[in-house]
């Protein structure tokens, strides 16, 4: 039934998860125990790669807030990148690229936290 | 002597003598038939001749008459009632008693006291050795009475056995029992016309006694009706067969084989065959097969006496099953399902205490508690024994745990003496989850046997069933319970949301809302400001359901107070955010759309907060997208300066025919059956078509075009529609409510329409 899926894949000390198909109510559970991972884990620097990401509901948009004051308290952060259009649409009207550092590619957005290590 | 087809059952007899008339004509019939029996004898006598062929005969056919009026008379009278065989003993006993009794007197009657003294030749019994003609009148007599009572006692012991054999009757019993009554009396016809005085029987008579006596073998094993008996009654019946065979074997099957070595009737048969032939054969088989009958029956009976109390065990476990079944169905009141489980292992014989111990589902521990005890206190199994440490264990293992010596193990704290010898702890489980435990104790050691273990597993897994569906049941009922607190909360939702809408001048107004859930994190409101202002909000609450509902109405009560005191829509988005910062959950946000009319000055202010931005269309058909900036509520849960320095607020002036159409994401992430969203341009194409039409009707056509996308399907999120008409001149007073019904099961929207008065 569920069309969603979490990809986990290690790159230079930063956990990348590849969001697959639609993130909505019924969704949001697991990108949550994807994020709830990376806390235990204690992986602070989090890419969130978007590319196969076909749409985003306002309680998949939800997760993100729930973790991203966790994750920056730790001197992390949490970087989405590879947004479709439609689905950078509804981050865009939310005011979501205020609050978190929304890039085009995963490289770039690895290369981010090369070039400013924020772990501390 | 019976026909064969008259000895068939005793439904012909009474078929036959139905009414009171046939039986007094019977009646008539048995008696002037003996007589003239009787007076052919006398006859004979008095001429002292034996009689011709053919006048043998007829006096022979007059016997048969005779005989066979007996028996339809008394298959009359013991009817089939299904009495219990130690009654049938007793009546078959009581019957024989009376009438061999009777014989016996009659036989000893006038009978010489040195019998055996006498010398050869000399026929004691009162008839001509060569002809068989009676030699003296008390001859003819005792004939004639010892004849009818030998008959008449074999026939009701036939008649009587017949409801033992019959007892669990099937097709092929009732045919054999019948068929050994009629090969009984093919054999008794077949010398019809043997004088007495021949006493050896032929080839051909001792063929013709086989088949009757083979089905007598198959007859006399139909003893079914002794597994049912109780302990006492087999006593009683073994009793009554012991005498009722001592009975029997005293009248004998023949004057020379004395079975017991005396005779109850001396020369019985000899009289019955002076009498009538046939009538000695048939009684002389009555009384083998009688002899056969009580012989199985005594071993039988015997036989089972031991196993009588396993037998009784064993009814007694079915039938407290078949009480739990009937609780399965019943029971709505746990602690009564509880007692009659606890009670029925032992109501059944298979223990002496139980107890049931269940998971506490509301502690949610694993804990067991004692709901309810039989054959023991609640404080003596506490005392005696650790229940939980037990049923911990008995949850480990597949089937169930056994202590053979409940003494002996350390959680058991009692002595031998306290009943508690063995102990059984029977999981009860029900798809792969264990409701609890019955425990069941016996005051002997190694109590338990393999039979009692398996009628305990059987109670254990009806008594699941039960449990499991009085739990289903108040699963059930607090389900009801959910979704009438759900219907509640639904209206009490429906009452946040705009009972009326306001009618200013120069606008018309349509807004509706439909939850997907029962309720919803929908929002839209109105208020009328000072100044001729007017305020609307439309707010989406991330998420939906229960959750969203509660933030839907935090959202109303913010409008509510400060949109007053709000000097911009800014002012109140920033004030709204920073008093839902403190109270949102972390994942949870709202975006909405404030804004005003000012009614005088015909401008129209709003500033967007993370919402889907508002459509115009201007009278022209020109659509623009309002997507002022502007984030969330609660996503700035800080200061509130980054949510204050990124919003704007936008200001149009209102042209007549200007339509603003405010909506949540519902509308535009709809989607096709095909996975296709509606989208941004199919609204801003069904607006710019539908322009012209005012406010409800322009509202109704945009939420038609969204439907017929949609396939007809139902919403899966919440969708609100709001629009605004400016028209800029009052219109005539047209001002209408309705209600419009669900369309496709969907709950009801409130869909409000007030055109300006005057």
């Amino acid at each position: 039934m569920s069309n969603f899926s979490v990809g986990f894949l290690k790159d230079d000390g930063v956990q990348v998860l590849t969001l697959h198909g639609e993130l909505d109510a019924h969704t949001a559970s697991e990108l949550e125990a994807a994020l709830q991972k990376c806390l235990s884990d204690q992986d602070y620097n989090v890419v969130v790669d978007g590319e196969k990401l076909q749409y985003i509901s306002s309680a998949g948009l939800g997760v993100f807030m729930a973790y991203i004051e966790e994750i920056r308290e730790h001197g992390g952060d949490l970087k989405i990148c590879g947004l479709q259009p439609k689905v950078y649409n509804v981050f865009d009207l939310l005011g979501f690229p205020m609050l978190f550092d929304i890039v085009e590619t995963q490289a770039e957005a690895i290369a981010k936290f090369a070039a400013n290590p924020t772990e501390g | 002597m019976p026909e064969p087809n008259q000895s068939s059952s005793d439904g012909f007899a009474a078929t036959l003598l139905r009414s009171r008339v046939r039986v007094v004509v019977a009646v008539v019939v048995f008696c002037v038939t003996f007589l003239i029996g009787l007076g052919g004898h006398l006859l004979a006598w008095y001429l002292n001749t034996a009689s011709g062929p053919t006048a043998t005969f007829l006096f022979q056919v007059n016997m048969l008459i005779c005989y066979g009026t007996l028996w339809l008379l008394l298959a009359r009278r013991v009817r089939s009632r299904h009495a219990p065989p130690a009654r049938v003993f007793w009546n078959t006993m009581f019957a024989g008693a009376l009438f061999v009794g009777l014989g016996y007197l009659v036989a000893r009657f006038g009978r010489p006291p040195n019998l055996d003294m006498l010398p050869p030749g000399i026929d004691v019994l009162g008839f001509d050795h060569d002809t068989g003609v009676p030699l003296a009148w008390a001859t003819v007599v005792k004939m004639n009475l010892l004849s009818l009572l030998a008959a008449a006692f074999v026939f009701v012991l036939l008649l009587r056995f017949r409801d033992l054999v019959l007892v669990k009757r099937t097709r092929s019993s009732q045919r054999n029992w019948y068929l050994m009554l009629g090969l009984m009396v093919v054999a008794a016809l077949f010398e019809f016309m043997k004088p007495a005085t021949v006493g050896t029987f032929t080839l051909w008579q001792q063929l013709a006694l086989i088949p009757p006596v083979v089905f007598m073998v198959v007859n006399a094993l139909r003893l079914s009706w002794i597994v049912f008996l109780s302990f006492k009654e087999k006593m009683l019946s073994i009793g009554l067969c012991f005498v009722l065979l001592v009975l029997l074997f005293g009248m004998g099957i023949d004057d020379d084989i004395s079975l017991l070595g005396y005779d109850v009737m001396p020369g019985v048969y000899a009289y019955l065959r002076h009498y009538s032939y046939p009538l000695a054969t048939f009684v002389a088989l009555g009384v083998f097969f009688g002899i056969l009958y009580c012989t199985t029956a005594l071993l039988s009976l015997l036989f089972h006496l031991p196993t009588t109390g396993d037998f009784q065990q064993k009814a007694g476990e079915v039938a407290a099953m078949h009480s739990l079944t009937h609780l399965v169905n019943q029971v709505l009141d746990p602690k009564k399902l509880f007692a009659s489980v606890a009670a029925t292992p032992v109501e059944a014989g298979s223990a002496q205490a139980a107890w049931l111990a269940v998971a506490d589902a509301d502690t949610g521990t694993l804990r067991p508690q004692i709901v309810a005890t039989h054959g023991i206190t609640l404080t003596r199994v506490n005392e005696l024994v650790d229940v939980n440490a037990l049923y911990q264990e008995a949850l480990t293992t597949p089937d169930f745990l056994l202590l053979d010596q409940a003494p002996a193990d350390h959680r058991i704290s009692a002595r031998p003496g306290d009943g508690l010898g063995s102990l059984l702890v029977m999981p009860l489980n029900v798809r792969n989850e264990t409701l609890g435990a019955l425990f069941v104790a016996k005051e002997v050691t190694h109590g338990f046997e393999q039979d009692d273990i398996a009628a305990i597993s059987v109670f254990a897994a009806q008594a699941v069933l039960a449990l499991d569906n009085a739990r289903l049941l108040e699963e059930r009922i607090e389900r009801e319970r959910l979704a009438r607190e759900m219907s509640i909360a639904r209206e009490v939702q429906q009452k946040l949301l705009p009972q009326s809408l306001p009618a200013p001048e120069g606008l018309s107004i349509a807004a509706a809302s439909v939850s997907a859930l029962e309720v919803g994190g929908d929002y839209y409101d109105f208020i009328e400001l000072e100044d001729d202002r007017l305020g609307f909000i439309v707010a989406d609450v991330s998420g939906k359901g229960t959750s969203a509902a509660f933030y839907m109405a935090e959202m109303q009560g913010i409008f509510h107070s400060v949109s007053r005191l709000a000097p911009s829509p800014v002012d109140f988005l920033a004030h709204a955010n920073q008093a839902l910062a403190g109270s949102l959950d972390k994942n949870v946000f709202i975006s909405g759309i404030y804004g005003t009319i000012d009614l005088k000055r015909e401008e129209l202010t709003l500033a967007r907060a993370g919402h889907c931005p508002a459509a115009r269309i201007s009278l022209a058909g020109e659509a623009t997208l309002l997507s002022s900036k502007g984030m969330g509520l609660g996503l700035d849960r800080g200061s509130g300066v980054l949510f204050r320095r990124t919003i704007c607020e936008e200001c149009h002036t209102l042209r007549p025919g200007d339509v603003f159409v405010l909506y949540t994401d519902g509308v535009v992430e709809s989607r096709s059956p095909a996975g296709e969203e509606y989208g941004y341009d199919r609204l801003l194409k069904a607006l710019q078509n539908h322009r012209h039409e005012d406010a409800d009707d322009l509202h109704q056509s945009l939420l038609a075009d969204l439907h017929a996308f949609m396939g007809n399907k139902e919403y899966d999120d919440d969708m609100t529609l709001v629009v605004l008409k400016w028209h800029g001149v009052a219109l005539p007073h047209t001002a209408q409510t309705e209600q419009a019904s669900a369309e496709n099961g969907q709950p009801a929207l409130a869909e409000v329409e007030v055109l300006q008065p005057e």
